[in-house]
């Protein structure tokens, strides 16, 4: 075990996959010998040759086309988008070629589409997005948002050694923020697991990714005041781990929904459902989302901390559920 | 003289040979093209003109009419301007096809338009569900292209090649299957038409309804298989409608730029559903792109199979020889609407009148009993085979049974079902012994 970032966890799982298999290989845009916007393969090309670590044309649809293709000869490639907020270019790749392929002509797809996602960088409407419901739409597309460093590391090995189309998203707000002890070699996180953040009896939170930090400060603040929070990091958003959420409902039965992407057609509303179908008799109190704003990602710093949920928002609705 | 190698000697691929050598990104291609691939026969053909930007025009004829939209008191429609009454080009002899290779090329052709046939009277007794598709008058570009690969290649067929799927390995009664949404057809009742593939035995990657997506992934089979050592031409076909959308650029520029072995049929069949070519693109002719990726180009007249053949066949050498990817115009109409229920009345009766003339089966079948490469006898006999395959394919195909509701459920993901491996080899590990540096190198965003 050593301390790694978020960022470095990523690096290493990724850098063992392709050690370890020589049928992974990158290909995105400035990932070779720049090591990439946010040098996540940095140094990669000298190790693992050019042919392995691939620069594309500024072309997202040839990227997960190529990906796609290299994929049909049984190699297992893994697509680098610069920021995820391109992923929209690559739309109809993903949708329409990838994610039915083994569902209508029986040919699989093991590719990861990877890259950071989400905002509180102050990068504008264009660099800050959480896409992650386009696909969670989409069957045949598993989506991963891991919100640890331990948890990115094993779960983009998972995605790479995973037979499907695997969106793997990562958080670029926790890229150097947040480090911890990450186990070595062998360490896998299984996709389609939730992951108990915090045990909490009084209420819980179900989130992801950045905001499970969020959510962690706010329970910090409500322990003092004797509320305890629990909190399950839902780390796949499709398909979606349905007996976690119902056990933790069953146990606290009451329940904050709290994500970074925007509110309506959010995952929120989904879980909504699914505590609907499976826990509707241990509710004891009504769900509650916290959401950003149904905007697009504003830019300037004022406008975006307005625009994202807050340790305060969730400190405010928890002690209201709390209280109902 | 023109030779085969013509396409391969223009312009574009001196610029793409100098950019891959200066940036030494262009893998297995390191390879000359010192190969001279010498023709099998001698037989004489008219040279090769070149064009204005010095794409090779193989066509002994160049049609001179345009498409345009009239409007008339309060009535719009297409009229076509230009000469209508030339002469019939002949075929251009094949350099490569042997006599026995033509007389095989031209069942396949036969095969294809038969089993149209066939999928049109099956939709009139109401056994198929949804639309057909047909590629009338466009069976030569299906079929002597799809002829020309090598057993390990590649080919993802567009809703018109349904002979490139017969020449490849399947059967009438797959096609047949697939448009009354069997059970037993390729896709077992999930998708319909020519929507299928096969990356086991035949590799044929399944086209998607949305029109140049295959491009950038027939590109990225080339770069997988490069990967694992092995170079493959990845056979594709467009339309002149097709080739308008963004990803048909991204396709075929990455193709350009990594020297990928795509072998890109641009069909310029002059209607895109209702659309006339004119109103689709601003060049004359689409093989002019060619120049603005950094590839060749090469103009064909898609109605003689024999121009179909050669050229495709050169574009698959020069795929296996690691040089990078060809872009093949083939000039042709397409013979029917777009699909079943359309009757196209927006042809003009002159413009179908002319390419009715130039039908490419008729044309063949002349030339090859003119040539004594088949005999009346031969031909009847092989006509009647064909026919007697596509009952016993009919009869198969009516008596399959429809899928099980349940399966609609299943398959969406692979669940350990396929033991994905590469195909051709593992690609080369990594080159040293180095370990990961943590990286402390400027990032984009804090």
């Amino acid at each position: 075990m050593a301390e790694a970032t978020y960022l470095e966890a990523i690096r290493q799982g990724l850098w063992e996959e392709m050690e370890s298999d020589p049928s992974v290989f990158c290909i995105g845009e400035d990932i070779g010998i720049y090591g990439g916007a946010f040098k996540v393969t940095d140094g990669f090309v000298h190790h693992f040759g050019p042919q392995r670590v691939i620069d594309t044309p500024i072309a997202e649809s040839a990227i997960v086309g190529a990906a796609f293709g290299a994929a049909l000869t049984g190699l297992r490639p893994v697509a680098e988008f610069q920021f995820m907020d391109f992923i929209g270019c690559a739309f109809n790749q993903i949708v329409n070629m990838v994610a039915k392929s083994h569902y209508r002509w029986g040919a699989p797809a093991p590719l990861v589409l990877r890259g950071p996602a989400g905002g509180g960088v102050h990068g504008g409407p264009f660099h800050s997005q959480n896409p992650e419901m386009y696909f969670v739409h989409t069957p045949g597309m598993k989506v991963v948002a891991p919100a640890t460093p331990s948890d990115a590391k094993g779960l983009i090995k998972s995605a790479i050694r995973d037979n499907n189309p695997v969106l793997f998203l990562e958080h670029k707000f926790l890229y150097r923020r947040i480090k911890e002890d990450v186990p070595e070699n062998g360490h896998v996180v299984p996709i389609g697991k939730a992951r108990m953040h915090r045990e909490g009896r009084d209420l819980s939170i179900i989130t992801y990714a950045a905001m499970v930090h969020t959510a962690q400060e706010a329970a910090d603040i409500l322990a003092k005041e004797g509320i305890e929070v629990e909190i399950l990091d839902l780390r796949t958003l499709s398909p979606l781990d349905r007996e976690a959420i119902a056990q933790t409902v069953k146990k606290t039965n009451k329940v904050i929904l709290l994500h970074e992407d925007t509110r309506t057609g959010g995952l929120a509303g989904e879980i909504a459902a699914i505590i609907n179908e499976e826990a509707f008799d241990d509710l004891d109190g009504p769900i509650v989302r916290i959401t950003s704003l149904d905007t697009p990602v504003p830019f300037s710093p004022p406008l975006e901390h307005y625009f994202l949920p807050k340790v305060e928002d969730v400190v405010r609705e928890a002690r209201k559920l709390h209280s109902y | 003289m023109a030779t085969k190698s013509k396409p391969a000697k223009s312009s574009g691929k001196k610029t793409q040979q100098a950019a891959a050598t200066a940036n030494g990104r262009n893998g297995a291609a390191a390879k000359k093209s010192a190969s001279s691939p010498q023709s099998a026969s001698a037989t004489k053909a008219p040279a090769i003109q070149l064009n204005q930007y010095g794409i090779p025009d193989w066509r002994l004829e160049q049609p001179e009419f345009e498409v345009i939209e009239v409007t008339a008191g309060r009535e719009v429609h297409y009229e076509i301007r230009g000469k209508l009454d030339t002469a019939v080009p002949p075929i251009r002899p094949s350099k490569y096809l042997s006599p026995d290779q033509h007389v095989e090329l031209y069942r396949w052709m036969v095969m294809n338009r038969r089993m149209e046939v066939a999928l049109e009277n099956l939709y009139k007794q109401s056994k198929v569900v949804g639309g057909v598709y047909f590629g009338l008058g466009q069976e030569a570009c299906s079929c002597a292209s799809a002829y020309a690969l090598g057993p390990d290649d590649w080919f993802a067929p567009m809703i018109r090649n349904q002979g490139a799927q017969l020449v490849r390995g399947f059967h009438a009664r797959d096609i047949m299957m697939q448009y009354m949404a069997k059970s037993g057809s390729p896709t077992h009742g999930k998708d319909g038409t020519s929507h299928y593939g096969d990356i086991e035995k035949r590799h044929m990657v399944s086209p998607i309804s949305m029109l140049g997506d295959l491009l950038p992934v027939m590109a990225g089979v080339s770069l997988g298989a490069r990967l694992q050592g092995k170079e493959l031409a990845c056979l594709t076909w467009i339309g002149d409608g097709g080739q308008s959308t963004g990803v048909s650029y991204e396709g075929i520029n990455f193709a350009a730029v990594r020297k990928l072995g795509l072998v890109l049929i641009v069909e310029s069949n002059l209607w895109a559903y209702s659309t006339p070519t004119e109103y689709q693109v601003g060049v004359k002719d689409l093989a002019n792109r060619a120049v603005g990726y950094g590839m060749p180009g090469v103009i064909i007249d898609g109605t003689d199979a024999c121009q179909v053949y050669d050229a495709t066949y050169e574009a698959v050498q020069r795929a296996h020889r690691g040089e990078g990817p060809t872009l093949i115009e083939a000039k042709l109409m397409r013979m029917k609407g777009h699909a079943i229920h359309d009757a196209a009345a927006y042809v003009p009766k002159e413009m179908h009148e002319f390419w009715r003339k130039r039908d490419c089966i008729d044309r063949f079948e002349k030339y090859l009993l003119e040539k004594k490469w088949l005999t009346p006898e031969q031909n009847q006999k092989l006509i009647d085979e064909v026919e007697k395959e596509l009952d016993a394919d009919r009869e198969f195909a009516v008596n399959s049974p429809m899928p099980e509701p349940h399966t609609a459920a299943e398959g969406v993901f692979c669940d350990g079902c396929h033991n994905i491996k590469p195909k051709y080899g593992m690609p080369k590990k990594a080159r040293g012994e180095g370990k990961l540096k943590a990286s402390e190198a400027a990032i984009h965003f804090k």
